[in-house]
């Protein structure tokens, strides 16, 4: 292939796309090239060293058998009985969460995004800095607080509320309220980001020609601020997939999810060829993720100039 | 349902009393403060159907927060609102069934051109295929048909502006309100826009509110113009009457920035006021300020001004200054005589340009010569 690309070759009409190794020749005879090259060297060998590698021997771990050689068997297993309920089981509960932080960040990222700049930055001070606390203190803080003697079910008791106190730990519940909780910065602060670029005058252009305010929430809001929504559902669940911590402090047995799986697979059964399997499947799930969030996109493009046609 | 000629009456356009009696718009005793400051002081007016009206003036003169209290998008202290005979004062501004045209267009950069201009429609539940049928034609007269399947940020600040114009009227509402909607366009794409306005309301017998600070454009456009200041309208009149018999200094400098020629009342009849100005000269003007011994003020537009031989006009000077401005000179004489200072600028064809340095003698209509009393200075 290159000894013919670098032969003199009696050129043909138009000089047509260059092949491989003549363009690369040529590219590299760039000066600017050659030294956008140079200094992407750290770079490469830093993401080939801690990035690449790791996930290529994960890779090949998944795909060795127990007396080495080639097999699938750690994937069929992944597949099978309890662990693929686990599997689902994460999928659900990321669903969950996103969906839940989706709706709770939409209400809070637009109250904030109608403040003042200084109670905005207070409000946003106080969505994120929790963010900068350790996982584990704040999930123990949920753990006080979901508890059957906590605050939440004291005061549903106090107030005689039928049921009370309900089970808010070690079940769906906590786990989707402790997550959710987790992930809640990162969907404000990309609602927000999205939200404050929105120019309310729009919506006051819109009700000047009639909308009411549903209408225009429903008619202008709303898809404006789709892409947003879009983007931090996507990502909320992506985060979740492999999320380990509030899952394991605050779910039962039925609430376990791959991350945990994992942890149990190598630190109690020393299984590491059915750990690497299951990182690769949330790998796979994150990329299949993101594939997801530019196939609605452009599901949504297409959609709008469909709306057009009509 | 047969299909009519008319416009079928939509529910907002019909709830707004289109059919009822009266103007389409009445304004009374409008005032509004903004923290002490009287942003506008008692502004009335009324409007009739078809007109095309201006408020003219500087920024902070009131102008743009009368039109957002006609608008509701800012709600008066005190006064009212009639739209088509219902009073509005009170209400949202999705319940007033007015067209409003923004300066930054504000299409909704979600829709396409097609669809922003539906819209309106769709709101008032517009069937389909009348939609279609309203939506072509009002693009079809904007000269957008081309553009209707593009995104608003695909369009020029032009076509962007022309598509709001378009949204606006889609829905035939009984008044249009525009604010300074050619602000942020280049002077030549504004003068084709305006002469577009001026069409498709002439055509479509639109009621059209416009605000701006360009009085040019106020003049090309508008069959009336309230020229504010302070929150108060100084003078609501026609182009004509504005230019040619302006009641206060401020409107002459406004609109035509008129030469001011201080003297006193030499004589006053029922025909005319005679000024003898302080550079020796005597003017004749329009009956209209001042008794005799008075101080006062003769204003004239440098376009109403002519030259004549020396000592045979009012004043005679000295040409200090001369510059075409394509088909116009613009010509400054320096005034002989008395202790003035200022110069009189004048607009003359072309074609009789003085030269520099040539004693001249000035010249006016005393139809277009006005009087004001010289208490406030004008400008």
């Amino acid at each position: 292939m290159a000894g013919t690309a670098l032969a003199p070759t009696p050129a043909p009409a138009a000089p047509a796309p260059a092949p491989g190794k003549r363009g690369l020749g040529r590219a590299l005879s760039d000066r600017r090239t050659r030294f956008g090259l140079l200094n992407a060297t750290p770079v490469v060998v830093y993401l080939l060293i801690l990035f690449v590698y790791p996930i290529f021997s994960t890779l090949m771990l998944s795909l060795k058998g127990e007396e080495g050689g080639f097999t699938l068997q750690w994937y069929t297993d992944a597949f099978q009985g309890a662990n693929l309920e686990i599997l689902l089981t994460t999928l659900r509960i990321s669903a969950e969460t996103s969906l839940l932080a989706l709706v709770v960040g939409f209400v809070l990222a637009s109250a904030i995004s109608r403040l003042k700049p200084l109670w905005a930055g207070l409000a946003m001070l106080v969505v994120v800095v929790p963010h900068f606390i350790s996982a584990l203190v704040r999930t123990y803080g949920w753990i006080i607080l979901l508890g059957d003697n906590g605050v939440v079910n004291n005061a549903l008791t106090d107030m005689h509320v039928p049921g009370a106190p309900v089970q808010l730990l070690y079940n769906e519940i906590g786990v989707v309220i402790g997550t959710t909780a987790v992930m809640l910065p990162y969907t404000v602060l990309l609602l927000f980001a999205v939200m404050k670029g929105i120019d309310r005058r729009l919506l006051a252009a819109a009700a000047s020609m009639g909308a009411g305010r549903i209408t225009i929430f429903r008619r202008v809001y709303v898809p404006l601020v789709a892409p947003g929504l879009v983007n931090a559902g996507v990502l909320c669940f992506i985060l979740c997939l492999g999320y380990y911590l509030t899952p394991a402090l605050m779910g039962g047995e039925k609430q376990t999810m791959v991350a945990s799986l994992i942890d149990e697979q190598v630190m109690k059964q020393n299984q590491w060829n059915g750990a690497s399997a299951l990182g690769i499947i949330l790998l796979l799930l994150t990329f299949a993720g993101l594939l997801l969030l530019r196939l609605l996109k452009s599901a949504g493009e297409a959609l709008r100039n469909r709306g057009t046609a009509s | 349902m047969p299909e009519t000629d008319v416009m079928p009456e939509l529910s907002l356009a019909s709830a707004a009393g289109l059919t009822g009696s009266g103007k389409p718009l009445s304004v009374t005793r409008l005032r509004k403060t903004y923290g002490g400051v009287t942003a506008v002081d008692e502004v009335s007016m009324e409007i009739a159907a078809g007109e095309f009206v201006t408020f003219l003036g500087s920024s902070g003169s009131g102008k743009t927060t009368t039109l957002m209290m006609i608008a509701g998008f800012c709600e008066p202290d005190s006064g009212s609102v009639v739209v088509g005979g219902r009073d509005v004062t009170r209400l949202a501004p999705q319940k007033r069934g007015l067209g409003f045209v923004f300066q930054q267009y504000l299409l909704f950069p979600h829709m396409t051109v097609w669809e922003n201009v539906a819209f309106p429609l769709q709101l008032r539940g517009v069937s389909k295929a009348e939609q279609r049928r309203r939506v072509g034609e009002t693009l079809e007269m904007a000269g957008l048909s081309a553009m209707a399947r593009r995104r608003p940020r695909e369009l020029s600040g032009g076509q962007q502006q022309r598509v709001a114009l378009c949204r606006a009227l889609v829905y035939r509402p009984p008044v249009i309100l525009m604010d300074e909607p050619l602000g942020a366009l280049d002077k030549k794409l504004r003068d084709q826009l305006q002469n577009e306005i001026k069409r498709i309301q002439q055509e479509l017998g639109l009621t059209v509110i416009y605000v701006t600070h360009d009085q040019e454009e106020a003049l090309v456009l508008s069959d009336r113009i309230a020229v504010m200041r302070d929150g108060r309208i100084d003078q609501f009149d026609t182009p004509q009457e504005l230019f040619e018999r302006p009641r206060t200094p401020f409107v002459a400098d406004f609109l035509g920035a008129a030469n001011f020629l201080p003297g006193h009342v030499e004589q006053r009849t029922s025909g005319h006021t005679l000024v003898r100005l302080d550079t020796g000269g005597v003017v004749k003007a329009r009956p209209q300020a001042g008794t005799e011994g008075a101080r006062v003020r003769a204003a004239v537009q440098p376009g109403r001004l002519a030259l004549c031989p020396p000592d045979d006009g009012f004043c005679t000077g000295t040409v200090e200054t001369v510059t075409y401005v394509g088909t116009l000179v613009r010509v400054t004489v320096r005034p002989l005589g008395g202790a003035a200072t200022e110069l009189v600028r004048l607009e003359l064809p072309a074609g009789r340009a003085p030269d520099l340095g040539e004693r001249v003698g000035l010249t006016a209509d005393p139809a277009n010569v006005s009087v004001f009393p010289d208490t406030e200075h004008g400008g």
